[in-house]
């Protein structure tokens, strides 16, 4: 796949390297010639030095052939004006562009651009994080087995237990439901608010993140 | 007629007040708080909005979807493109004029990015004084 990235701040290098590696045919434009000596001497690719929204230097990095373009330059208004110019102009079929505003991902997409905005996700991977703080063990069963109180997450609720229990790994002990506390079957559904009681394998603690996260 | 100016610096407070005298009611959206005197001081009968115009959310409690034209005239070109972009795609505005800054950039004021005229100050300028001097 040929790849045009915009860019080459802490994203932009990222993304070549990451790219490099499933050999993808990579081009870089950045208008600062010392953004582009951070890559890597091993980048194969192509670099060239100029504004990312001048009309001849995207043509010499052949914008018109790309399968790809990732604008990732410091300004949220370039990267829109250059995904949609790539978008609509040179017909380029994948097109992402970096935003630090929130709240726009979806009137970008409506104007046929995918945006990430890098500050929402981080907002949400970090109130992920910490509202998962409660995955620390309540009480040790010994060495290797943990007893976690857990907030049902609302995937699972109308779920039954058997979708949150792993064999030898998982176990849900008890539920708090309403005030009362019980040992559930395999059958029985979760709802909103229960809190759950888990005999978890400190190795698969991991493996309970995961589900929790789904 | 309702007319919306995004960007109050020079350019768009001067605007504001050409316009208004033509009798039409005026919005300018500006960040800076600083620019409300100048406008103002110009244009006295704007309603002068404090906001980013490249936020759909500040254009639409600025008023777009009553406004007949968008003017995009801040001194930043992707700027003026995000908004033009917005005006026309997510707000079917039907009359959007852009302000070119920088005369390089003039091939990316198209329909295709929501523009329906672009003037381009250096290139207005350059041919009145080429025809002075000629």
């Amino acid at each position: 796949m040929r790849v045009l990235i915009l860019g080459c701040g802490r994203i932009g290098t990222g993304l070549v390297q990451r790219l490099s590696v499933s050999d993808h045919s990579v081009t870089v434009i950045d208008p600062a010639p010392k953004a582009l000596a951070r890559l890597p001497a091993s980048f194969r690719g192509r670099k060239l030095v100029g504004d990312v929204l001048d009309r001849h230097v995207l043509a010499e990095a052949e914008i018109e052939r790309q399968d790809a373009l990732a604008a990732v330059m410091p300004s949220d208004d370039v990267n829109v004006v250059a995904a949609r110019l790539a978008r609509v102009v040179f017909h380029v079929p994948r097109v992402v562009a970096r935003v630090y505003s929130p709240h726009t991902t979806e009137i970008y997409y409506r104007l046929g651009i995918q945006t990430v905005s890098t500050t929402s996700w981080g907002i949400n991977r970090i109130a992920e994080l910490l509202s998962y703080s409660e995955l620390e063990p309540v009480a040790s069963l010994g060495s290797g087995v943990d007893i976690l109180d857990v907030a049902v997450p609302p995937l699972l609720v109308g779920r039954p237990i058997s979708a949150l229990s792993r064999p030898g790994e998982i176990q849900v002990a008890a539920i708090s439901r309403g005030g009362k506390s019980f040992l559930p079957q395999l059958e029985t559904l979760l709802e909103a608010g229960d809190l759950l009681h888990l005999i978890v394998l400190t190795s698969a603690t991991d493996h309970l993140v995961a589900i929790l996260r789904h | 007629m309702h007319i919306m100016i995004i960007g109050g610096g020079q350019v768009g407070s001067y605007l504001a007040g050409l316009l208004q005298e033509a009798g039409n009611r005026v919005t300018v959206v500006e960040t800076r708080e600083t620019q409300i005197t100048a406008v103002q001081r110009t244009a006295p009968n704007t309603f002068f909005f404090l906001g980013d115009g490249t936020d759909p959310g500040v254009l639409e409690a600025a008023g777009i979807r009553t406004a007949a034209v968008v003017a995009a005239v801040t001194g930043a070109d992707e700027t003026n493109l995000v908004i033009t972009s917005l005006a026309r795609f997510a707000f079917d505005v039907q009359r959007v004029v852009a302000r070119v800054n920088n005369p390089h950039n003039t091939w990316m004021f198209t329909p295709a990015m929501g523009v329906d005229v672009a003037l381009n100050q250096a290139d207005v300028m350059a041919q009145l004084i080429a025809r002075a001097v000629g």
